[in-house]
């Protein structure tokens, strides 16, 4: 360095004693580092070899299979996250439970009286109109009772010092918020299955369990409805067995305005046809059948006509 | 004459007490006679959708006549308020379909 900055490095003589130097340095440092190197150069290797690995596992995995959705547990099925303008007003998404709501009433009431879209986010709910009694504010408007006790009020046009704790009964995404209904220990005396929320969901209604109410005063403007005749349908898959469809049920519980014509466009029975496909992507069946009702992994519920008679 | 008159005007004090006395014991029955009367339109919202779950026994006719009061009735949905306009019209819409859809297949039937 010292003769560098005297421009002595300009000197051939004097360049060839810097450079003979130079190497003599380098090569004691490469013997006294040789060990330490190649042992970071190896962990480095083997660092990047790991990556490399992880993601080409990931990616071949991913591309047999497609990716894979984690199948919700009992209690989460047919949770529905809305988040329209939660973000925008600083609150958490509201985090909506369809096991309670569907244990005390017909999907009609709620899908077809007070006026909630299919499909998660399709609504446009704004505090507003809970507010003013529509939407979540028809039943949670403070006054409505429900097992002896008044529902607590969806949304407010002002703010009591209160009001942080009632906004978070149903802005509670990522929130540890007490319900009033455990999904435990209401699903306790219910009839088990094994897919969905993992209750049976008919059999408790029809056991008294259960009485989910058709009619609400103000907002429903009909009777209820007569009862209806199930069929079969033939799913065209030798050895499938058919399928009965319950149309009582599905009546019962969701009127007719909900699924025709929306949801099923065809006028001749057997002339649409629904592949399993379609299905699984939330089209026909699949409209509640994927998120709410019990899931297309449950097939003997649909798939129940025996395929022989026992002798 | 006079005693008349008298009894007149007492009897309609009288009438005027107790009309007041009233109002103030049953405030259930001011809050009802106080409650706004449902709007015409939503008469007929009713009367109109609270027939889709009996479409099926309708005949054509009867259920033409029911798409041409769905479609008489959205124009007065659509001037309301942003909520109700939001709720209101989507119910029409729903129940409008039904009737659309049975008849389609009532004709269907007929082919």
């Amino acid at each position: 360095m010292l003769f560098r900055c005297m421009g002595l490095a300009a000197i051939p003589a004097a360049a060839e004693w810097l450079k003979a130097t130079e190497r003599t340095k380098t090569k004691t440092k490469k013997k006294a580092g040789s060990l330490g190197r190649r042992f970071s150069m190896n962990k480095k290797l083997f660092t990047a070899l790991v990556v490399i690995l992880i993601f080409c596992g990931q990616s071949i995995s991913q591309a047999q299979s497609g990716t894979k959705k984690r199948r919700p547990l009992p209690y989460e099925y047919g949770r529905v996250v809305i988040d329209n303008y939660s973000d925008k007003t600083q609150l958490a998404p509201v985090v909506f439970e369809h096991w309670i709501h569907r244990s005390k009433f017909t999907c009609r009431v709620c899908h077809v009286d007070i006026g909630f879209a299919m499909k998660a986010g399709g609504t446009d709910i704004k505090a507003a109109d809970n507010a003013r009694g529509f939407y979540c504010g028809t039943c949670h408007n403070g006054k409505m009772l429900v097992d002896g006790k008044a529902l607590f009020a969806a949304c407010s046009n002002k703010m009591a010092p209160g009001d942080a704790k009632r906004c978070e009964r149903c802005h509670s995404l990522g929130k540890k918020v007490a319900s009033d209904y455990d999904f435990f220990r209401f699903a306790k005396p219910l009839p088990k299955e094994s897919y969905g929320n993992g209750i049976d969901w008919e059999k408790s209604e029809e056991l008294g369990l259960i009485n989910p109410v058709a009619h609400l005063e103000g907002v429903t403007p009909r009777n209820p409805l007569a009862l209806q005749k199930d069929f079969a349908l033939n799913p065209k898959v030798e050895g499938m067995p058919d399928i009965i469809f319950s149309h009582r049920k599905h009546t019962v519980w969701n009127g007719c305005e909900l699924c025709h014509p929306e949801i099923f466009t065809g006028v001749k029975k057997g002339t649409s046809h629904y592949t399993m496909v379609d299905i699984s992507q939330g089209k026909s069946c699949g409209a509640c059948h994927t998120s709410v009702a019990f899931p297309l992994t449950d097939c003997q519920r649909c798939h129940s006509k025996p395929v022989m008679e026992m002798k | 004459m006079f005693k008349r008159k008298i009894i007149a005007i007492l009897l309609l004090i009288g009438l005027g007490l107790l009309g007041g006395v009233s109002a103030i014991g049953e405030p259930g029955l001011q809050t009802a006679q106080a409650a706004p009367a449902r709007e015409a339109w939503q008469n007929e919202f009713d009367e109109v959708c609270s027939k889709t779950q009996d479409a099926m026994t309708f005949s054509e006719e009867q259920l033409t006549t029911l798409i041409q009061k769905c479609d008489a009735l959205l124009p007065q949905l659509e001037k309301l308020d942003e909520t109700q306009k939001k709720v209101f019209t989507g119910r029409l819409r729903m129940c409008r379909g039904l009737y659309v859809y049975v008849l389609d297949s009532k004709k269907n039937e007929k082919k």
